[in-house]
């Protein structure tokens, strides 16, 4: 029932604001929004706390099934796009961009949330791509209609090179996923788990969705979309694309070729993860230099991105826990930042950081300290919600098969310890409906992985350097009068607390994310 | 006593002789009360719609529907539909009585489009669908031949008494190749029966002829006439180039006609060709992969030379004809793979494709009110068109999504899924990579167009023509069809299961 209700509200609420988008006014379609928004996340947790499940036939005659379920990958994921949705709409009510009516402004993002949700809870390969696809058309006319209107050429550019991209990614995808529809001669994943492919027919159908997915993510050489459609999105877009789209390709990955070719993604790892850590690289030194700020954070992004890549390329169990948890922790911080530099750019008309401003932490302290907390998150500050993830991807690069660098975890989870709705990662994806997935296959080679954790552990200390050059040039600075009308509205304030609070929880009890009797190098049962 | 030599089952032939009946009326009540002009359309959408309803929905292909059978234990038929042919017949059907709907010939309408006369007009779409329904169903090589040209020849005269300028020339194109068409058609025709010895599309003489080493030759000569001649009804790369000049010339519903019904009847032709080929190559042999790799590269460069060609084109109805070159690809991908089930998407995918354009059309019909010759006619006429008519704008973002393939029109998604499927499974990978190029070329073209219609109004030009203008007065006809294909669209993206599972 949750499933359904957190589905069908933002579908149906937001074609509505998009039919009536003329009738309706600003306030009307901003509360039935949130209201929207709203009872989806209600639904979502209500979902995830039962670990509900539809199963149906949808397009009977050729094998295609409504069935959707949620599960232990899922569940965070969700519950952070139910929740990034209500803030945005939040956020909307008095920060809408200009461009076009409440109506339609709104029911696209209630859109965005729709293609998201059921990304992560669909069962069937077929219905995972249309799923997929639902974002694209939204999300464009988000960009196209309320981005950045400074320059109309490069936001149109830059709405036609995002769907052009992302949709080249998901058609090789879908290759992909017919090809092991059509090995499998089903499209029910459970079902195809259990066909047992040929080591070789893996690979290929592995190659093809990593190399699909790859463009979402986006892993090194297929990023360039990402940074023209951060700049000229709207607020509520960036935070969309960073904290929702980017976290479907990562999801795709874990639950398509990892889950369902593990033989074939054991063998593209490697591939995978050194793209990752030069995606790690690449992106932080452009951030070293980079002056657009919302460029900069994109590039960021890009950077993030690559640990996930790395710690699911090294195919360990203890990967996987950091690219869970790494996924959530860049979808919560990111949207704190992209709320913060979306804030100043309301502000001052651009976020160049060659223009010398009043320091933030003089005139005002309340994005300041926003902006801070997003930083810190960002460059992995211990104690924060990014820490982890790139720890663990890092640690678990150096060794795949040890359990040691997750001491720490075990310490703070209270040795037994599980989470609020009860999960177990490894459960769900070594045994799913009795078939084992072993994802042991470690790195074949010692020296290229351990090279990559040593080339990580530097990207870490490049993103420590652009936090702190991002810090000093506009948060720092001489004194400046104290400008209280300029600071976080009210709606911004509640926003950003909201997320710096996740930051810290989730920096304090990672185990929200990832729980379970056995973590990570126990027994894969 | 003649009548003992076939059996005729009536019943089985409504869909054909619906609207023969029907055009033989219009002529009637024309020659008889030539005052009457509301008369004929009722007349025409009366005969469709009896078409329609004397389908055999429940066909399955294990039972095919038939009729017109030769005594004897082993009855041979000379029609015959299973689920593929139901579903071609339906988009004839279906697709002529929304172009009739759109031309609305006797009301307020005939003035703009079309020269002829109601009785003309509807006389020659009749006589067109006619055509289209029969040559699915046709088993004999002389019905299927003019049934095939009775399908194509009133489109021709459609074409020349278009209003827009020039449509004399374009029908002249388009006869040209009719004929040409014709004539290769034939020659393939003649060859079919030196080769099989037989003047029906049978699987039993096409198996020997095809294991008789010199009378193979012959056979396969005349399979490539026969796909030459279809490769011209079904404008596929190289056979394309009267698909654009005949389009920007015709009234935008004759153009919808020819890009929709005329489609339906040539893939009805070619799965009639294709049906005994598909049992006989199904053992695998060498044929089988030169007849799949020229079709294949026949699909491969129609939708890549169409898409490439989309995209610079500035009249609507012009991008229309090059989508539709396209989208023959499209069609033609999944056809190649020679397989029973890579037939039936095939045709799965036909009917997307004719429910996306049509709503394309029918929304270019009401934004050129007049009737535009070519260059006249520019995209930017839809700048705004959300703004004043959201009926409009949301029939035309479903029907260029759903020819996309992109959601929220899940349909077209489906459509695409189902029709690269064959593709992947046969394991045509050179294929399979152009398909997913044209899929994102797809989206560039139609989404330029979309932008258009999207775009916020330029608030800085107030004497912008295009923005200030009203909202375009739809005839009540037009306006039926765009809500009907409105809910079709809207509702097949809910349940595609009901489309596509017609083929089936």
């Amino acid at each position: 029932m949750g499933l359904i209700i957190a589905m069908v509200l933002p579908a149906v609420v937001g074609s509505l604001l998009i039919i009536g988008s003329r009738r309706i006014n600003a306030g009307a379609a901003g509360f039935l929004a949130l209201a929207a928004a709203a009872g989806a996340l209600v639904a979502t947790v209500a979902a995830a706390a039962s670990g509900a499940r539809i199963k149906r036939s949808w397009v009977a005659d050729w094998g295609i099934g409504a069935n959707f379920a949620t599960d232990q990958i899922s569940s965070p994921l969700a519950l952070l796009t139910a929740s990034i949705t209500v803030l945005v709409v939040l956020h909307g009510l008095r920060h809408r961009p200009p461009g076009g009516s409440a109506g339609l402004y709104y029911g696209l993002l209630l859109l965005v949330e729709l293609g998201a949700l059921a990304t992560f809870w669909t069962r069937d390969l077929i219905v995972f791509f249309i799923a997929f696809e639902i974002v694209l058309i939204p999300m464009w006319v988000l960009i196209h209609r309320f981005g950045d209107n400074h320059d109309p050429v490069a936001r149109r550019e830059a709405a036609i090179r995002f769907v052009l991209y992302t949709a080249l990614g998901s058609s090789i995808m879908l290759t992909g996923i017919l090809a092991l529809v059509g090995q499998a001669g089903t499209s029910d994943m459970r079902q195809v788990l259990a066909a047992g492919l040929t080591s070789d027919t893996q690979l290929w159908i592995a190659l093809l969705l990593v190399i699909g997915l790859a463009v979402k993510v986006p892993v090194f050489p297929f990023h360039s979309w990402l940074p023209p459609a951060h700049t000229i999105a709207p607020t509520a877009g960036s935070v969309l694309l960073a904290a929702v789209l980017l976290k479907m390709g990562t999801y795709g990955l874990i639950r398509l070729p990892l889950a369902l070719t593990p033989d074939g993604f054991a063998r593209v790892g490697p591939l995978l993860a050194t793209l990752g850590v030069v995606g790690i690289l690449w992106g932080g030194l452009i951030c070293l230099v980079e002056r657009d700020l919302k460029r900069l954070i994109a590039y960021s992004s890009v950077a993030h991105m690559g640990f996930v890549a790395l710690a699911l390329g090294t195919g360990s169990g203890l990967g996987l826990q950091a690219a869970l948890i790494a996924n959530v922790a860049h979808g919560v911080i990111s949207a704190l930042l992209f709320f913060v530099v979306g804030a100043l750019k309301d502000r001052w008309g651009s976020v160049d950081l060659s223009v010398v401003r009043p320091a933030l932490r003089e005139s005002w302290p309340g994005l300041g300290v926003a902006l801070m907390v997003g930083l810190a998150g960002s460059l992995g500050l211990p104690g924060l919600a990014g820490f982890w993830g790139e720890f663990l991807a890092i640690a678990s690069a150096w060794n795949p098969q040890g359990s040691g660098a997750a001491a720490p975890i075990v310490w703070l989870q209270d040795a037994e310890r599980i989470g609020w709705f009860a999960y177990s990662p490894l459960d769900a994806l070594f045994e799913i409906d009795g078939i084992q997935i072993a994802l042991t296959a470690g790195p074949p080679n010692a020296a290229l992985i351990r090279g990559l954790a040593v080339a990580a552990a530097l990207g870490a200390v490049l993103a420590a350097a652009y936090s702190l050059r991002v810090a000093k040039l506009i948060w720092m600075g001489d004194e400046a009068p104290r400008d209280w009308a300029g600071d976080v509205t009210p709606v911004e304030a509640l926003v950003m607390a909201v997320l710096a609070i996740a930051i810290i929880v989730l920096g304090l009890m990672p185990y929200l994310i990832f729980s379970g009797p056995t973590p990570f190098g126990g027994v894969l049962r | 006593m003649t009548t003992s030599l076939i059996s005729i089952d009536w019943r089985v032939l409504v869909p054909v002789l619906a609207p023969a009946i029907g055009a033989l009326l219009v002529l009637l009540v024309d020659a008889l009360a030539p005052r009457a002009r509301g008369l004929h359309l009722p007349i025409g959408l009366a005969a469709l719609g009896a078409g329609l309803g004397g389908l055999p929905y429940a066909v399955t292909t294990a039972t095919p529907t038939r009729t017109l059978c030769l005594p004897g234990p082993d009855a041979r038929c000379f029609y015959e539909t299973g689920p593929t042919g139901l579903t071609l017949q339906l988009i004839a059907l279906a697709g002529s009585l929304l172009v009739l709907l759109m031309l609305g010939p006797g009301t307020r309408h005939l003035d703009r489009m079309q020269r002829g006369g109601p009785a003309v007009t509807v006389g020659l779409v009749l006589a067109a669908t006619t055509g289209a329904v029969m040559v699915v169903a046709a088993r004999d090589l002389p019905t299927w031949l003019v049934a095939i040209e009775l399908a194509t020849l009133p489109a021709v005269a459609l074409v020349a008494l278009s209003r827009g300028r020039g449509a004399e020339g374009g029908a002249l194109s388009l006869l040209m190749v009719s004929l040409t068409s014709f004539a290769f058609l034939a020659c393939g025709i003649g060859l079919w029966v030196l080769a099989t010895g037989d003047a029906s599309f049978s699987t039993d003489t096409l198996r020997v002829a095809f294991d008789d080493t010199p009378r193979h030759r012959v056979l396969l000569l005349s399979i490539l006439f026969l796909l030459a001649g279809l490769g011209f009804k079904l404008s596929a790369v190289p056979f394309h180039t009267w698909t654009p000049q005949a389009f920007v010339v015709s009234d935008e519903p004759i153009a919808a006609y020819l890009a929709t019904v005329s489609k339906a009847a040539a893939v009805g032709a070619a799965v009639v060709v294709l049906g005994p080929l598909v049992s006989v190559t199904a053992a695998g042999s060498d044929d089988g992969h030169s007849i799949r790799l020229v079709l294949g590269v026949l699909a491969a460069a129609s939708m890549t030379l169409g898409n490439l060609v989309a995209l610079r084109a500035d009249d609507p109805v012009r991008l229309l004809a090059w989508s539709t070159i396209a989208q023959a690809g499209w069609v033609l991908a999944p056809l190649a793979m020679l397989t029973p089930t890579a037939v039936s998407a095939s045709v799965a995918y036909l009917l997307v494709y004719v429910l996306g354009s049509l709503a394309v059309f029918a929304v270019t019909a009401a934004v050129h009110p007049r009737a535009e010759g070519a260059g006249e006619r520019s995209l930017t006429a839809y700048r705004g068109l959300a703004r004043r008519s959201p009926l409009l704008a949301i029939v035309l973002g479903l029907g260029l999504l759903t020819l996309a393939g992109l959601p929220p029109a899940v349909l077209g998604v489906v459509a695409k899924i189902v029709a690269i499927t064959p593709v992947v499974a046969t394991g045509q990978w050179w294929l399979v990579a152009i398909l997913v190029a044209n899929i994102v070329l797809g989206i560039a073209v139609y989404l330029r167009w979309l932008l258009y219609a999207v775009r916020p109004a330029p608030s800085i030009t107030p004497g912008d023509t295009a923005e200030s203008a009203p909202a375009p007065r739809l005839d009540p006809g037009l306006r039926i069809a765009l809500l009907l294909l409105a809910a079709a669209l809207v509702l097949l993206s809910l349940v595609p299961g009901l489309a596509l599972g017609l083929a089936r």
